[in-house]
């Protein structure tokens, strides 16, 4: 693979149920090391085309290539094996194992041997600050606990690229806070990183390229403070203002 | 309590434990309690056996009396068409077994919750359904053993005292593994794919592939259960070897104790099979009724109050005395 091929590219993604186009003809490349912030009105077909690009949905038609392979029809364990990892919009933690062993589940992906996957989960216990809560139930947690753990889980499988779905969503301000530091210090280790957001605040702050979802679509694209001022960005949150349609 | 008294004494206390298990049956003269003793064994041995897919892989099969008969037949048709020792005819239950659970296992193992148990219940009925009408398989009237023991080969003893040994050595062997499978990255991606499937694919998890793991080594050591059952009752037909209520009682035993636990079955078939035997000698022919009571109200106990089996109720009361304590 040349070195300034995409480390993710999506091409024409078409995605119907029934004659209802959710994802209609959207593309988008990713490189190394960016921080892509996945946004749209609600019914954009945001979190479907990230399904795709996850590899928990195959589109009907278009192509996805990570690393160089064709994965449009791969498995999630396939795009897990190339260094892809992502998180679930509703936490979907493994309620009965500890936090450790759920790390260590993601951990076993490139250490076999469980005394390594053992060595592995700790360090990603340590480096997201779950130490004090590691040998707690998973399924005794709160929310901002599991969004943690899934990250944690996620990032014990060694990825290139990490796909975080809401993993904010309902967390108090402090909570996002201490979220939004720990994606940068990701960040800082290389990963990169797409995102999917409802938070405006958090893709501003975060995200070096923002990515507009309307209909299907991607309608905008580009440095995220320039993207929220687009008109069509605001049109389609929005609606169209009284003004211009008076004088339209 | 300090980590390393607690670990001696819950070592000593196995190895008490473990003494009392190996010493009992030796202790009461009573055939009675010996071969109960040796039921418990076996159905300890054929639930635990079906703990390693439907306890640790959480696939509910209802239909693990497939395997269980397989290795019944295994051995008394081998018997009966060449004369062989029953237990000779283990081997190739066991691999006809595999054998069935890879082609069984294939599309079976999509299917999710319910739906898998389901069609796990119609392959076994289906079975039992082929060899009832198949008259070199038995047909409706079975299949016995040597009627007098030819060599020790044949495994048949008056005394159910060799039996207690025999299936609780091959019990020692599936728990020894159970124990090394839930400590390596197979027992934790069964449990991961017990917990949520998609999660744990997104993982890398490959989870067709580790559900087969599971069932193999599960219908392995089921169909191993059933060619002991053989040898020791020396008489199979299509209710004794491919009944639906064999199944049911491994999955009774393992959900009793603890599905998903190492020695969960082991507690449960502990309780049930005595329960069994002693309703069973208390009411004679008539008592039958009585266990299928018992039965379904243990069903509806467990499902209503620990789904986790009385492994799950020990963890409880764990935590509340930890709590109270503190």
């Amino acid at each position: 693979m040349p070195a300034d091929a995409p480390l993710l590219e999506a091409r024409d993604i078409v995605v119907a149920f029934g004659s209802f186009r959710a994802v209609d003809g959207a593309s988008l490349s990713i490189g190394k090391g960016e921080i892509i912030g996945l946004i749209g009105p609600n019914g954009a077909g945001k979190s479907t085309f990230f399904n795709c690009l996850a590899g928990d949905r195959q589109p009907a038609s278009g192509t996805i290539m990570l690393r160089g392979h064709d994965v449009t029809r791969a498995t999630p364990e396939e795009h897990a094996r190339l260094g892809l990892a992502r998180s679930w919009q509703v936490p979907a933690v493994f309620d009965d194992l500890s936090v450790l062993e759920n790390v260590m589940v993601g951990a076993f992906l490139r250490h076999p041997r469980t005394a390594d996957a053992v060595a592995a989960a700790e360090k990603v216990i340590d480096f997201t600050g779950l130490r004090p809560i590691a040998a707690a139930r998973s399924g005794s947690l709160g929310t901002p606990a599991r969004k943690r753990l899934e990250i944690a889980r996620a990032l014990a499988t060694e990825p290139e690229i990490l796909l975080l779905d809401e993993a904010l969503a309902g967390l108090t301000p402090t909570e996002v806070r201490a979220a939004i530091e720990l994606v940068r210090r990701i960040h800082a280790r290389g990963i990169t990183l797409v995102i999917v957001e409802h938070v405006m605040e958090v893709i501003l702050s975060l995200a070096n390229r923002a990515v507009v979802f309307h209909q299907g679509k991607v309608i905008a694209q580009g440095a995220p403070k320039d993207v929220v001022q687009d008109p069509g960005v605001i049109e389609a949150y929005l609606g169209r203002s009284l003004n211009r349609k008076a004088r339209a | 309590m300090p980590a390393a008294p607690r670990a001696a004494s819950r070592l000593l206390l196995g190895a008490l434990v473990l003494a009392a298990v190996l010493v009992w049956p030796l202790l009461i003269e009573d055939q009675f309690y010996q071969r109960v003793g040796a039921l418990v064994m076996l159905a300890a041995l054929s639930a635990s056996a079906w703990n390693l897919v439907g306890g640790y892989a959480g696939q509910i099969s209802i239909g693990h009396v497939l395997f269980f008969g397989c290795g019944a037949y295994a051995s008394l048709l081998g018997f009966t068409w060449f004369e062989w020792a029953p237990i000779l005819g283990a081997p190739f239950g066991v691999a006809v077994s595999l054998l069935l659970a890879l082609v069984v296992g294939r599309p079976t193992l999509r299917l999710k919750g319910h739906y898998f148990s389901m069609a796990t219940i119609a392959l076994a009925e289906l079975a039992r359904i082929i060899v009832t009408n198949t008259p070199i398989l038995g047909g409706a009237v079975g299949v016995s053993g040597p009627a007098m023991p030819r060599s020790v080969l044949d495994l048949s003893f008056i005394s159910p005292l060799p039996y207690y040994y025999i299936f609780g050595g091959v019990l020692g062997v599936l728990l020894l593994f159970t124990w090394w499978m839930s400590r390596s990255r197979m027992g934790f991606y069964l449990r991961a794919i017990r917990g949520q499937e998609r999660a744990a694919r997104s993982l890398g998890v490959p989870a067709e592939r580790y559900k087969m793991y599971a069932l193999l080594a599960s219908a392995g050591f089921t169909s191993l259960a059933g060619s002991l059952y053989a040898a020791m009752l020396g008489f199979v037909d299509p209710d004794s070897g491919l009944g639906i209520l064999l199944s049911v009682k491994m999955v009774i035993a393992a959900a009793l104790g603890g599905a998903g636990t190492l020695f969960g079955p082991l507690v449960g078939a502990a309780i049930l099979v005595p329960l069994e035997e002693i309703t069973n000698a208390m009411f004679g022919g008539s008592g039958t009724g009585v266990t299928y009571v018992v039965y379904g109200a243990i069903i509806v106990f467990i499902s209503r109050f620990a789904p986790g089996g009385l492994a799950e109720i020990l963890s409880r009361l764990k935590a509340w005395r930890a709590r109270h304590a503190g």
